[in-house]
Formats: C-alpha cells, sequence, structure tokens
C-alpha cells in the first residue's frame, strides 16, 4: 500500500505531533518524523505543511540566527495548534480503531 | 562552501522562487527563508559529494519541490488560478510574448549586420519597446503571459534542456553570468556608438545598453526585465559573431591572392567589338570554348536588369543633367589599331611588289665592276717607263 496516500492525510497530525514537546525548524521536524518511522514523507511536504499550519493560525514562528549557516525559522505550538493536536489526535485514535478492528486478527 | 555550489543552490533556488512567484510575495519570502535554508542545509551535509545533480536527485527538481509544496501547503495550483481568469482575452499578452521574441532575434540579426535598420527592423523594434512598457505598466500582464500555451510550451522546453547533461554546464556557466552583462553592455554600447553615432537610433542603443546591465540580475527574480535582458543578449550575440567574423576571415585571408580562386570569372559590365579597321561592330554574340554563351546581366536607366545575354555591345547608360539615358551600341570611345603590329607583319609581302626602291639598287652593282679597269688604261705613267 502506497504511504504516501496515507501521509497526505495525517501528515498535519504528525508535524503538531513532533512539535508538542520540543520547538523546531522544519529540517527538524523532517528529520523527527524520519526518526519517527516516517520516512517516506517528502522535503518539501514538511515545508508545506508548516506554512499551512502557520498560515491556519496553529502555529507560532520565530527565527533563530545560526553563526555557520543560513539563519533558521523555528515553529512552536500555539494554544490553538495544542487544541487542534488533542481534536485530531482524537479522531486519528477512533479510525485508526475502526480500522484495527475491521482487520480483526487477520492482519 | 565553496562559490561554485554557492552559484548552483542559488541557481535551484532561483528555480524554486519561479514556480513559487504567483504567490503573494511574502508568502514566497517566508517559503523561501524556510526551503532555501533548508536546501542550502541538504547541499552542506553533502559536502564534496555535492552536485546539482546530486542535490536535484535527493530533492527533485527545483519545480518538483516547489509543486510538492505547494501541494502541501494547500495554495492553489498555478493551473487552477487559470480558471476565473482564463476567459479574459490574452491578445496583449500574445502581443508581448512574441514581441519578445521576436525583438530578440532582430537584435541579433542587426547586431550581426552591424546594425543595418531598415523598416521591418524598426517596425519590430517599436514592437518590442511597447512591449516593455507594457509588461513594466502592466501587473497583470505577466501571469497572464505566463499562462499562455506557447510560453508552457517554451519553458517545458527549457526546463527539459536544463535536466539533462547540460545542466551541469549550465550552472558552470552561471557562474560568469556577471561577467556576460557587463561584456554585453559594451558590446552593445559599441554598436550604438559605432553604427548610429548620428541617428535617434543611437540613443534607443545605448538605453538598451545601460539597461541590459541593470536587467541580468533583476530578470532572475523578476520576468519581466527578460523584455529588456534577451534582445540585449540577441543584440550582443550578434555583435560578438559580427566581430569574430570579421575577425577570422582577416586571419584567413590576408592576401587577396585567395580571391583569384574564385570559379566564377568576373565578367566585365560591356564589351566593344572593333573590326580590323577599328571600325565598332554592333550586335555580336559572344560564346567560349564550350560554346556557352558569355552573359553579364544588364540594368537599365529604371534599375531593373534586363536579364542576361551574351549580344554585345550592350547600351550604354549615362546619367547626366538631363537624367538617365540608355546610349545603344556606340563605345564611348575611339580606337587607334596599333601600327607597329603593321610593319613587323606586312614587309615580306608589301616590299617586294613596291617600285619605289628599285631603281637605286640595280645601277649600283653593274657600275664599278664595268669601270673598274678603266682607270688602268686611262694612266698617263706607261709614256714615261
Amino acid at each position: 500500500m502506497d504511504t504516501s496516500q496515507l501521509l497526505k492525510g495525517v501528515l498535519d497530525l504528525a508535524v503538531l505531533a513532533v512539535l508538542r514537546k520540543e520547538d523546531g525548524y522544519g529540517y527538524d521536524v523532517l528529520r523527527r518524523l524520519r526518526q519517527g518511522g516516517l520516512d517516506g514523507v517528502g522535503d518539501a511536504s514538511v515545508y508545506g505543511t508548516l506554512r499551512r499550519l502557520y498560515n491556519a493560525g496553529l502555529l507560532t514562528s520565530y527565527v533563530v540566527p545560526s553563526e555557520e549557516g543560513p539563519h533558521r525559522k523555528y515553529y512552536s505550538l500555539n494554544e490553538p495548534g495544542r487544541t487542534r493536536l488533542l481534536e485530531s489526535g482524537k479522531t486519528w485514535k477512533s479510525f485508526a480503531q475502526a480500522l484495527d478492528d475491521l482487520l480483526g486478527e487477520g492482519a | 562552501m565553496n562559490t561554485q555550489t554557492n552559484a548552483e543552490v542559488q541557481h535551484y533556488l532561483d528555480r524554486m522562487r519561479e514556480a513559487l512567484a504567483d504567490l503573494p510575495a511574502t508568502e514566497v519570502g517566508e517559503i523561501m527563508d524556510d526551503a532555501g535554508a533548508h536546501v542550502v542545509e541538504v547541499a552542506e551535509e553533502m559536502g564534496e559529494e555535492f552536485s546539482l545533480a546530486a542535490l536535484t536527485d535527493r530533492l527533485g527538481t527545483p519545480h518538483a519541490y516547489a509543486q510538492e509544496l505547494r501541494a502541501a501547503a494547500g495554495y492553489p495550483s498555478p493551473a487552477a488560478v487559470d480558471v476565473p481568469t482564463g476567459s479574459r482575452p490574452t491578445i496583449l499578452a500574445r502581443f508581448a510574448l512574441w514581441s519578445l521574441v521576436a525583438g530578440t532575434v532582430m537584435a541579433f540579426a542587426s547586431g550581426m549586420s552591424g546594425g543595418d535598420s531598415e523598416e521591418l527592423t524598426l517596425l519590430i523594434g517599436l514592437c518590442a519597446v511597447a512591449a516593455t512598457v507594457l509588461v513594466f505598466r502592466q501587473s497583470a500582464l505577466m501571469p497572464e503571459i505566463e499562462r499562455l500555451p506557447e510560453t508552457a510550451a517554451l519553458t517545458d522546453g527549457l526546463r527539459r534542456l536544463e535536466q539533462g547533461d547540460t545542466q551541469r554546464v549550465l550552472a558552470s556557466l552561471r557562474t560568469f553570468q556577471p561577467v556576460w552583462w557587463l561584456g554585453r553592455a559594451l558590446l552593445i554600447g559599441s554598436v550604438a556608438l559605432m553604427s548610429y553615432r548620428y541617428e535617434p537610433a543611437a540613443l534607443l542603443v545605448l538605453a538598451l545598453g545601460v539597461l541590459s546591465l541593470v536587467a541580468g540580475p533583476k530578470a532572475r527574480t523578476d520576468r519581466r526585465w527578460l523584455w529588456i535582458s534577451l534582445p540585449a543578449t540577441g543584440a550582443a550575440l550578434g555583435v560578438l559573431l559580427l566581430i569574430l567574423g570579421s575577425l577570422a576571415s582577416q586571419l584567413d585571408a590576408p592576401s587577396p591572392v585567395q580571391a583569384s580562386y574564385n570559379p566564377q570569372p568576373s565578367t566585365p559590365d560591356n564589351i566593344y567589338v572593333f573590326d580590323k579597321d577599328g571600325k565598332p561592330l554592333t550586335d555580336v554574340h559572344l560564346y567560349d570554348e564550350n560554346g556557352q554563351p558569355l552573359e553579364t546581366p544588364w540594368y537599365g536607366c529604371d534599375g531593373r536588369s534586363s536579364g542576361e545575354d551574351n549580344r554585345y555591345p550592350r547600351p550604354r547608360v549615362v546619367h547626366d543633367e538631363n537624367g538617365c539615358r540608355e546610349i545603344p551600341g556606340v563605345p564611348p570611345f575611339a580606337i587607334v589599331l596599333p601600327t607597329p603590329n603593321l610593319t613587323t607583319t606586312v614587309p615580306p609581302a608589301s616590299t617586294v611588289p613596291s617600285g619605289s626602291a628599285a631603281p637605286t639598287t640595280p645601277p649600283s652593282t653593274p657600275t664599278p665592276s664595268a669601270q673598274a679597269p678603266a682607270p688602268t688604261t686611262v694612266t698617263p705613267v706607261t709614256p714615261t717607263g
């Protein structure tokens, strides 16, 4: 099964989740997602998702100058973001539960 | 990160920015802050193994990267923007695009011809100027031009070209771009000063030269500057070819000796034929050793060729205070046939029958022999001895 199709629907949730404990800049977020097992996630998709969540008012951002490279824009969850994470997390869990039940022992 | 890497990363980012160009400028800036830093970081991680090809391998083409980002960010895809505005008349957009293409070609051609201006050149030049003013004044025109099917075909072709092996070559050439921008301005300036010195066109060409300096770096991010940059490049390349061509021909043919290898023998404009008495002949048809008529073109008073024939002499075209006249047949000069030829060839035939010299010779020979003994008989010495 093509995981990229699955990812499309849950990338928002995944990005919000990896930002819950610690702020991060784009590449950070990408690394955390990959370390968490979502290695099929595309670089550009993560950046696009960050922009969308930011434009939706779920993230705030701040710039940290870097001495060795370009400065980095960090993203952090704000209150609406945390609320969204909770809601979406619940939705996902019940969805995953439902699918697990459907699959039963067969999978 | 060395400058070469920098230039290639910059190129990647520029292409990416292009693919996002229809989004609001602030949004593009934000994206480029994020994703631009990402591209740079990925390039740095590659270290020694960095190449534009490797970068593209890892991240996809700049265009693909931008498309994926757009999709994830929920921006409308550039094709979707078509729908609301697609019905608008695109005559102006089309005019602007094709004026750019024609202007570039024309600039190249007139650069190569050293700035010869004809009516058509002037017309295309005016169109190109009008198109430039249009794209700069009408901000809505650029997206319209980008949506033209011919623009899509053009950019598609260019993109395909950029993905092959040429990608590396292009990337390395890009390092020299600032040098080219300067050289381009100088080349165009030289045309303005040499070819159009006293014509108003000189100002136009000079302006193009100066603007091309600005247009080079600007066109990377603002496509409108292409309307100046591309014709400038065309003109400069044309001039460059002209200069190289004349240099090459000077090197190739240092002496006029090579001109004699011309397989087509040069024919005079007219031929006058005289008979042995020096009387001009008319209506003579000339042929070479192969029986081919020796034909030359002839231009009458109306300036048009009468076609080629081999009947000589041709009417003479005379321009004087009465206008232009065609004088048939008669040569504009008389000839005296050279006399030395007569004396060397004629004597054996002509002196023998002539009687003028004959009387002097016959008496001379018999006289001395007949009279020789006479003095001895007359000598008065004998009676004394």
